[in-house]
Order: C-alpha cells, then structure tokens, then sequence
C-alpha cells in the first residue's frame, strides 16, 4: 500500500537536551505516505526523541521537519492541535485515562474535536471492533489486561482516522504472543492506508514482519534512511 | 453550548474528585466573603441611619431680650430665602413658656415665680437634607451665630458627623480587611487548581497529544474557579443571613441602642448581588493565575 509522496521527511535534524550531549544528530530520512516503517536501536539511541519530534513533543535544536507536507516548526504551541489531529499516538505505557471507561478513552480524540455523540459511537464503535474489544468498552482500563490495554490505545490512535501512527514500543510491555497480536493490528490499520511509524528494539518481531529498518546509534541514522533524503 | 456542558461536567467531575479540599476552600471563602458583606452590611446600616437622622436636624439660634420683631421678621426672610435652608420656624418667648408647661406640667410652680417667660424666643432651621452635611451648612450655622440678634445656638449636626466619622473608619476597616481576606480568597482558589493541574498533569498530557486545544485543556479550570467562587459567594449570604438573624438577640443582650442603630430586619439585595458577583470574579482570576502559571503552552524552539 505505497502512495506516491512523503508523509515524514527530516532534514538535518538535530536535538540537544544538554549542552554539548546530542539526542539526534544530523538525521535525514523521510517517510512515504502509506509506508510501515520500523524504527530500532538500543535504549537511549534516539527513538523516542525523533518520534516526540514528529508530534511536536518536542522542537528540534536545527532543522526542518514536515509532516504531510507542513513543516511542523512553523506551528505555533497554539496551533499544534492541528497537526496532533493527523497523528494518532501510541505508547509503551498505554496512556489510558484510569477515570474513564474504555469507550471514554477512545472517544476522547472525537470529544476534544466537538463531533456530534452519534458521530462518536458510530467511530468509536468501528474502532473497538476493528482491535476486538467492544465487548470491554464500558470496563475501566486497570479492569482489562495489558494486552488489552495496548489495543485500546491503538482504538484511541485510529479513531480519529490520522493519516499517521506513531508508536513508541507499542508492545515493549507485551510478551511474544501479545506482541504478535498488536502487530497485527497495525498490519491491518497499514492496509487501509495509514502511514505507521514504529519503534521497537524486538528483533524478533522485526524479523516477522519484514518492513524496512530505521537503525539509529547514538543520535545518528546508521541505516534505513530514504535515498532521496540522505545528501 | 455543548463544549459548555463538557466543560462544566468535567470542572464538576474535578471538585467531587477533590471533594475535601473543595469544600475547605468553599468554606473559607464563603467566611470571607462573609466578613465582606458583614462591613458592607453594617456601612449600608450606618448610612440608613445618618439619612434618617439627617432627616430631623435642626438648628435653634436663640435670640437676645432686645430683638425687635420687625427685625425678628427680616431675619427670617433672609434665611428663607437661602437655598440650604428647608424651614424656619419662629417660637416667641410666650411660645416657649407654653411649650415648657405642656410638656413639664409639674414644673410650672417654677414658672410662676417669673412676671415674664423666662425662655427666649428662638428661630428653629431645618436643612435640606441632601446639604446636612455639606460645609456650606456649618458655615451657614456660623454666620447666623455672629449675628447681632443671636444670643447661642443649639445645634445637633455635631453628632450625626461624629456617626460619618464612625462610618468612615468602619468602611476603612471593612475595605482592609475585605482586601487580605480577598487575596487570602485568591491564593486558595489559585492552590486548589494547582493541585487540580498538577494531578491531572498525565490526563492534560493525553489530551494535549490526542489534539485538544488550549481553550478545551483550560475552560474546565477557568469553569471550576467560577463555581467555587460562586458556592462561596452563595453559601456567604447563608452565613451572613444567620449572622444578621442571630444579631437582634446579641444586640439585646449587650446594649439597646445597637438597636436602633442598626435595623437587622433586612439585607438589601444589592450585598446579595456583590457576594455572587465577587466571589464568581475572584474563582475566575485565580483559577487564570493558577493557569498562566501551571499551563504554559510548550516552548517554541
């Protein structure tokens, strides 16, 4: 399901928490709309800080990054609503609201927009079904598994039909048949068209699902990167 | 209307959630917003009764043995003709001796003793009650004491200006007080939405990231402010209104003339409305503080 043209593309992309210390160092790459791609390397070696980046989580130090064509660091704090609208989000640790039910937790990208209740369970409902959990939509999160927990997360992540997922070790709480499971499920969102950002540093799993490979070390790109990107 | 109704749902949800420390702050501004209708109460009380008072004075300017009525005459024409002035009334000397037995009918054996009344005649002023306390009056009264004819004067201003006095300060204290107590308001609605803020720091976080805005992560706060500003306001008009209805039976106990001074059979409506508006501006403004300072937007690179 490769579309013609970039979802994700990063120029010289640098990013310093501390002086002196580079999280990211020069990183070009771009991604292509409808692409799945994973992104590996050890702990501390970038992941979570290019992904921040994409969602404007964090800003970068130098460089320009656009997003489906608009270049993020021309958005004021303001406006990032905006481009959060593209993007569904998934993390390690699920992120769920423990106040909220299943149904509220996914519903909540669709509420903050102000869409319209029957609106809202109709997406919500085809959400939860396509992740097969909507016999648990009126459960509390602490009251379903972890398993359980990750694909309530990728309702929330899809609900509000983004033209990207970014997933940060969406199944680095998981064991191997979760694991497997949750892949799938983004296997299935990819088909419909949705570009996937994936980081995860289970080799395993990157073995299954033959995608290309973004390997970052230290900070910098030592492969996988776009060929048009990297001069 | 309906992000409203969210808003106001999820500010309701955020104050059963910190139900205890809620209802600490109700209660403290309700007590303060008490004490500042209690000062405004008491203000409007001694105001009623410096306009009642002001209603019935007078000035007598006694006048000499020797003033002739023809002079008598001019007199009054003169002040009657002065725009401060609302009556002037002229007693005879044989006037007052009438006045004197009437009212002290066991006394006149006194009188007997006397060929002539022994009372001067006297010109009694009333003042156009909207000029009683105006300078212009005094000087008037001092004018009308230098004149030749005029023997002494009598005259009960004095008393009704120390009241303004009293009132004043009253007013003074009140405002001061109202002030500390109003930041000491402020300072506890602006720490109940930090903590409300910093435990919801995660939710707001999620919201941020799923594509809310600013204004739909900040209403339900600004919303919490003004209903905590609002309770308080209404729970102190309960307090204040027990307080007043508790108030005849102290005064009672400790000295009559509290009284009359102070008519306790009602609060007027307009102390009501202060209390409400008050404490709904003071929920806002802290709960906006509290905002500026504890959800900035991200900074920009």
């Amino acid at each position: 399901m490769h579309n013609s043209g970039r979802m994700v593309e990063l120029y010289h992309v640098y990013k310093q928490y501390v002086k002196g210390d580079w999280a990211l160092q020069d990183v070009n790459l771009s991604v292509s709309k409808g692409e799945f791609v994973f992104l590996t390397g050890a702990s501390g070696a970038g992941k979570t800080t290019l992904l921040k980046l994409i969602f404007k989580d964090e800003t970068p130090s130098k460089g320009q990054i656009l997003v489906d064509s608009v270049n993020i660091n021309l958005i004021s704090a303001k406006h990032v609503f905006r481009l959060r609208r593209k993007i569904g989000i998934v993390f390690q640790d699920f992120k769920l609201i423990e106040s909220m039910t299943v149904f509220e937790n996914v519903a909540l990208p669709l509420v903050v927009r102000g869409e319209r209740r029957s609106v809202i369970s109709r997406m919500v409902h085809s959400a939860l079904s396509l992740v097969g959990l909507s016999h648990r939509k009126n459960y509390p999160p602490s009251h379903i598994s972890g398993g359980e927990q990750q694909r309530v997360a990728i309702a929330r992540a899809i609900v509000g039909n983004p033209k990207i997922i970014v997933a940060d070790e969406p199944t680095g709480n998981l064991d191997t048949d979760l694991s497997i499971e949750v892949f799938k499920i983004f296997e299935r969102i990819n088909a419909n068209g949705i570009t996937i950002i994936l980081a995860t540093h289970d080799q395993h799993l990157l073995q299954l699902f033959p995608r290309r490979v973004i390997r970052l070390d230290k900070g910098r790109l030592v492969s996988g990167w776009d060929r048009e990107t990297r001069a | 209307m309906k992000r409203m109704e969210i808003s106001m749902d999820r500010a309701l949800r955020n104050i059963w959630r910190n139900k205890l420390v809620s209802f600490l702050c109700l209660g403290i501004i309700a007590f303060t917003l008490m004490i500042f209708g209690l000062f405004e109460f008491i203000s409007h009380n001694l105001d009623q009764f410096t306009k009642r008072f002001s209603q019935n004075v007078e000035a007598i300017f006694y006048l000499k043995d020797n003033v002739t009525d023809a002079e008598v005459d001019k007199l009054i024409a003169r002040l009657r003709e002065n725009l401060l002035v609302r009556k002037v009334n002229y007693k005879s000397s044989q006037l007052a001796r009438t006045d004197f037995i009437r009212e002290f009918p066991d006394l006149e054996f006194i009188l007997a003793e006397f060929d002539a009344s022994p009372f001067p005649a006297s010109l009694e002023i009333a003042f156009h009650p909207q000029y009683n306390f105006d300078t212009k009056v005094s000087t008037l009264i001092s004018e009308i004491s230098q004149l030749p004819q005029v023997e002494s004067r009598e005259v009960n201003l004095e008393w009704a200006h120390k009241i303004v006095t009293v009132k004043r300060f009253i007013s003074l204290v009140g405002a001061f007080l109202s002030t500390i107590l109003i930041f000491v308001s402020v300072f506890i609605i602006y720490n109940v939405i930090k903590l409300n803020i910093l435990y919801r720091r995660e939710e707001i976080y999620i919201q941020e990231l799923v594509g809310a805005t600013r204004r739909y992560i900040r209403f339900p706060f600004v919303i919490e402010g003004a209903l905590l500003g609002f309770s308080g306001g209404l729970l102190s008009i309960l307090l204040l209104m027990a307080t007043v209805r508790l108030f005849p039976a102290y005064a009672g106990l400790v000295f009559d003339l509290l009284r009359d001074v102070v008519t306790v059979d009602r609060i007027p409506h307009s102390i009501f409305l202060h209390l409400l508006v008050l404490g709904t501006v003071i929920g806002l403004f802290s709960a906006l503080f509290a905002l500026n300072r504890f959800l900035r937007p991200p900074k920009e690179s």
